[in-house]
């Protein structure tokens, strides 16, 4: 009875390993060569990354997207790439045993801040997710045109003339 | 009272009391509005730098003033003549230059009305970045003597035209021929048409100073030919509305 209660879990451990084995994918992930050395909101920077199958057989179905958190203190959260990214996914119908997608992630600088990127992978048959090696940036701040400013600027100014408008109207029809 | 500053008095009342002359200020706030909330809602144009939305907004309130110019100029004597009112104007005291500085008086007004619409917008895009008071200081400078130019060239074909449209349309051709390069950007000035237009050219001279002064910080004398090249012009027009008034038909 003793024996065979420690093979319970020497086989949910061989299980996890071969599921482990069963991800013949590797995804790495690396700043262009040719990225600003200190990137400031509004320029661009680009990101290499190969998605390779180690293992013996083809993968089917492959989809790669990039994704982006936050990581300033206290402001901790994942970015929506909306506005930074128009290329944020890849597709492939087959990986060949030892192919390989090479891809380039661009990416305009919208915000400030401490940012961390990871690309990550699914194949069709596969219940895991593949992830690359994170990738961390800084973005510095640059003066920019605040629409705390602007909104009360520039609805105030048309209400304000018009109503001055409309005010020498309403004499003017008093008058009559 | 002195003629010139009577006929400004006059036509300064008409376009600030008017609710014509007030749906035009309308109008033009709302286009400096709808710039500044594009600066804010676009994505590409929120990323632009403070300094260079402060010049894009000089550019703007100078092409607008010179629309308020050239509409209010082509208004001037075509107007008059259109609503039978030249002759009684003509009969008065006043002589015909002074009719010219008169009716320029208003566009002076005009252009102050418009240069104090604008400059709440240039806070609010400027405020946090560099350069701001000489942003406003070379718009007077340099934008002054270009609207009143405009001014001058609309009221110079308004005494040649028998109505205000026979003025406004060349007016509004030659705006947009001097202004409509340098507002779409540096690469029509790059051919050599456009780069020859771009020394003369008295708009370019203005734009090319507002860029160097808010956001390459250079000082006034490296601005001194283009204010040479505007103040040529605004003689140039100037003097073509004093010869137009004088030989004029009614």
């Amino acid at each position: 009875m003793r024996r065979r209660l420690l093979l319970v879990p020497v086989l949910l451990l061989c299980a996890a390993m071969s599921a482990l084995a069963a991800e013949p994918l590797e995804i790495t992930l690396a700043p262009d060569g040719a990225n600003p050395a200190s990137p400031q909101m509004g320029e661009h920077l680009q990101f290499g990354s190969v998605i390779r199958n180690t293992g013996g057989v083809s993968l089917h179905g492959i989809v790669a997207w990039i994704s982006m958190v936050r990581m300033d203190p206290g402001q901790e959260q994942p970015m929506d790439l909306e506005d930074w990214s128009a290329h944020k996914a890849v597709t492939r119908a087959t990986l060949a045993p030892d192919g390989a997608i090479t891809v380039n992630w661009p990416m305009r600088l919208i915000q400030a801040g401490d940012f961390r990127v990871v690309i990550s992978a699914v194949t069709r048959d596969s219940q895991r997710i593949v992830t690359s090696p994170f990738l961390d940036f800084h973005v510095r701040p640059k003066p920019v045109v605040e629409s705390s400013r602007i909104l009360p600027v520039a609805f105030g100014m048309p209400l304000l003339i018009g109503g001055l408008l409309a005010f020498r109207m309403r004499g003017r029809i008093l008058r009559r | 009272m002195n003629p010139i500053l009577l006929i400004a008095r006059k036509e300064s009342r008409e376009l600030l009391g008017s609710g014509r002359g007030l749906a035009w200020l309308l109008a033009l706030s709302a286009v400096l509005s709808v710039l500044g909330l594009l600066f804010v809602s676009n994505t590409e144009l929120s990323l632009l730098d403070n300094a260079q939305v402060v010049t894009m907004e000089l550019g703007t309130i100078t092409a607008l003033g010179a629309l308020l110019a050239v509409v209010l100029g082509s208004d001037a004597i075509a107007g008059e003549r259109e609503r039978a009112t030249l002759i009684p104007l003509l009969l008065s005291p006043a002589r015909r230059t002074d009719i010219v500085l008169g009716k320029m008086g208003n566009q002076l007004v005009g252009w102050l009305v418009m240069y104090l619409i604008g400059l709440p917008y240039l806070w609010a895009v400027g405020s946090s970045g560099q350069n701001l008071a000489q942003a406003c200081a070379y718009l007077a400078l340099f934008g002054t003597p270009l609207v009143l130019g405009f001014g001058f060239l609309a009221q110079g074909l308004s005494s040649r035209a028998a109505a205000v449209r026979s003025a406004l349309v060349p007016s509004l051709l030659a705006l947009i021929l001097l202004g409509g390069p340098v507002m779409l950007g540096p690469s029509f000035r790059q051919s050599a048409i456009g780069s020859w237009l771009d020394r003369v050219n008295p708009f370019a001279a203005a734009i090319n100073s507002f860029d160097s002064v808010v956001i390459d910080s250079q000082s006034l004398s490296a601005q001194l030919a283009r204010l040479a090249i505007v103040l040529i012009w605004l003689a140039a027009t100037a003097a073509f509305a004093r010869s137009s008034a004088t030989s004029m038909n009614v």
